[in-house]
């Protein structure tokens, strides 16, 4: 660390370059944003500021419909996909061979490495011919009460968006996992918890913290997915869908560019929020160690 | 790992409580080992099965609206012997030139968070590259329009700067375009893959450097890249099959030659010719694999997980 004070200059260009990279990586969505306070719209000379665009969003009853539906499919990913990441974490760090851990870390992750569009096709392929075999079956069995489980809806969006999601829940809960000692589970144990006792009482409590951030990621990256859910859903719409159908019908029009900004303020409110508030949660956490570290002076 | 009731039959406890019936108690560990197997059976059922079944739906025959089971290789004939071969390598060029760009324009910031920044601070000046990465595809992709565009705003500060005289038409609706698109997007995961293989490099190895009077570019060279391979090949291969893979991104930001892979299968899906969506699927895990294995002989990529055991 010694050059810091020497070239301090270089550390702090270092810094600049690091924020400079992020703040054009955010860029062209404040631009949009920018542009959606615009009366005049995209490419005006003259900037009047307005909410404009904004009030006609609240009134779409199609993109309201929209809304209900992809924060329905949010909700569900969230409550089906958070505990799936977790208990394949548990088993992971419970599972004694390395070729059941290699199996378990290679099915969870290789998700990541699978590009959206291929995914989505190969799901989609893959749910047309379990409907096909179920009408099969059901013809040939002569009983019809499981012929449209798989049919395209909510099910497949379902599924595609728990693959889309699980890898990024399984590290960062495998994370958090790496700091929890595995022996305070025993102690538990052998004072007579049953395993799920020790568990919820005592490993809960000091994973929640990941445990809470996988599902808001959760929920904001399956309400911003659009390729795997508009491939697998079916009939209805979903805001992302109905987006897209805007800018490709429309061009960019004054309300995409509002619905544009609406939705990414949303999720960089949400996601802001949970940084600040960890940042400043496990500054208080550091803080009581320390004090708890130090040693009580007797007078 | 799972036990049911250990101190079952020790300790006298049967003495307090009834014990449990042997069938209960079978029922219950099976019941605990399955719950503890669903993710992998999920991830079995709805993720590799069909992957791995793309390639036998791929030689099987169109029909009209769908396919009938047979054999024929007229879908990978009708990939390999079209323009879709050339648009398929062209977009791995650009893609590899993407990977390139992210990797000189992220990886140095990996390096510096691990090098510079105490280690209590490093995992939040992290998180600000989740930031963008939590804004929509769809809005990202489509917000370069405006930015890259002839009458963007690009060009309205560069011609109010007087660098140009005239817009450049070149970064938009162009391979350029499409490579912009690409960093735009994935350079987050260059720093976080960077970020997690840096963990493999310790940091009082930069202090034996300094201390040997290692030059700089021979501490990255020779100290810095060998330990850090795994991590930025796996980067590395993200960023190049999603490039590879992601329509959005050709279909918003390229001109009318630039089509990847995942465009010639969503257009094939689009036009009712399934097979051959099922072939393109099929290569690009072939592709994909390829490039894990190859990976794997070069660096051994398990050595990535270490940060997390």
């Amino acid at each position: 660390m010694g050059d810091d004070y020497t070239r301090l200059w270089t550390y702090r260009l270092k810094w600049l370059y690091t924020l400079l990279v992020v703040f054009t990586l955010m860029l062209p969505v404040f631009y949009v944003i920018y542009i959606s306070f615009n009366q005049n719209g995209f490419g005006a000379r003259d900037y009047v500021f307005t909410f404009e665009w904004y009030s006609g969003i609240f009134t779409d009853l199609l993109l309201m419909n929209a809304l209900g539906n992809t924060m329905l499919l949010a909700a569900i990913t969230t409550v089906l996909a958070v505990p799936l990441g977790l208990i394949a974490a548990k088993f992971y760090k419970a599972t004694g061979t390395d070729r059941a851990k290699l199996l378990t870390v290679s099915l969870l992750l290789s998700p990541l490495f699978v590009p959206a569009d291929i995914l989505g096709s190969a799901l989609l392929v893959f749910f047309k011919n379990l409907n096909i075999a179920c009408a099969t079956a059901g013809e040939w069995l002569g009983v019809s009460w499981f012929e449209t489980w798989f049919e395209l809806g909510y099910f497949s969006a379902l599924v595609g968006l728990i693959i889309y999601t699980i890898p990024y829940i399984f590290v960062v809960i495998l994370i958090t996992m790496g700091r929890y000692k595995e022996q305070q589970s025993e102690a538990a144990r052998s004072c007579g918890a049953t395993a799920w006792q020790a568990f919820y009482q005592i490993e809960f409590p000091q994973i929640r913290a990941g445990v809470f951030s996988a599902c808001a990621f959760t929920v904001i990256l399956s309400f911003n997915e659009y390729t795997r859910t508009s491939l697998l859903k079916g009939g209805y719409d979903t805001i992302t869908s109905v987006l897209i159908s805007q800018m490709l019908n429309e061009g960019m029009s004054e309300q995409s560019y509002a619905m544009s900004s609406l939705i990414s303020f949303i999720a960089i409110a949400v996601i802001g929020s949970i940084i600040i508030y960890t940042l400043v949660h496990t500054d208080r956490l550091e803080r009581e160690a320390r004090a708890k570290a130090q040693p009580v002076m007797s007078s | 790992m799972i036990k049911v009731r250990p101190q079952l039959g020790g300790m006298g406890g049967s003495d307090i409580t009834a014990p449990i019936p042997a069938s209960r108690l079978r029922w219950q560990r099976g019941l605990s080992r399955a719950l503890f197997l669903l993710p992998i059976i999920f991830m079995m059922v709805f993720f590799a099965l069909p992957l791995a079944l793309t390639v036998v739906w791929s030689v099987f025959e169109r029909t009209m609206f769908w396919m009938k089971p047979g054999f024929t290789l007229f879908s990978y004939e009708n990939f390999f012997f079209s323009a879709r071969l050339d648009n398929f390598l062209s977009s791995m060029m650009h893609s590899s030139v993407s990977v390139v760009v992210s990797f000189v324009l992220g990886f140095p910031i990996a390096v510096f968070i691990r090098r510079r920044i105490p280690q209590v601070a490093q995992h939040r000046v992290i998180l600000l590259f989740i930031l963008p990465f939590m804004v929509s595809e769809i809005i990202r992709i489509f917000a370069l329009r405006p930015v890259l565009q002839r009458t963007g705003l690009v060009n309205t500060v560069l011609l109010e700067l007087g660098v140009i005289t005239e817009p450049i038409t070149a970064i938009l609706y162009t391979p350029m375009g499409v490579i912009i698109g690409e960093v735009m997007s994935f350079l987050p995961f260059i720093v976080f893959a960077g970020f997690l293989a840096m963990e493999a490099v310790p940091k009082y190895i930069f202090e034996i450097c300094d201390d040997l009077g290692a030059p700089r570019h021979r501490v990255f060279i020779d100290v810095i890249l060998p330990l850090a391979a795994p991590g930025i090949f796996a980067g590395g291969v993200f960023i190049f099959v999603n490039g590879l893979g992601v329509a959005l991104l050709p279909n918003i930001l390229g001109g009318p030659g630039a089509v990847n892979a995942g465009l010639i299968a969503t257009q094939a899906i689009a036009a009712l010719d399934f097979p051959l969506a099922m072939a393109v699927s099929a290569i690009m895990m072939a592709t994909l694999l390829a490039l894990l294995y190859l990976g794997h002989r070069l660096f051994n990529l398990t050595r990535i997980l270490s940060p997390i055991n």
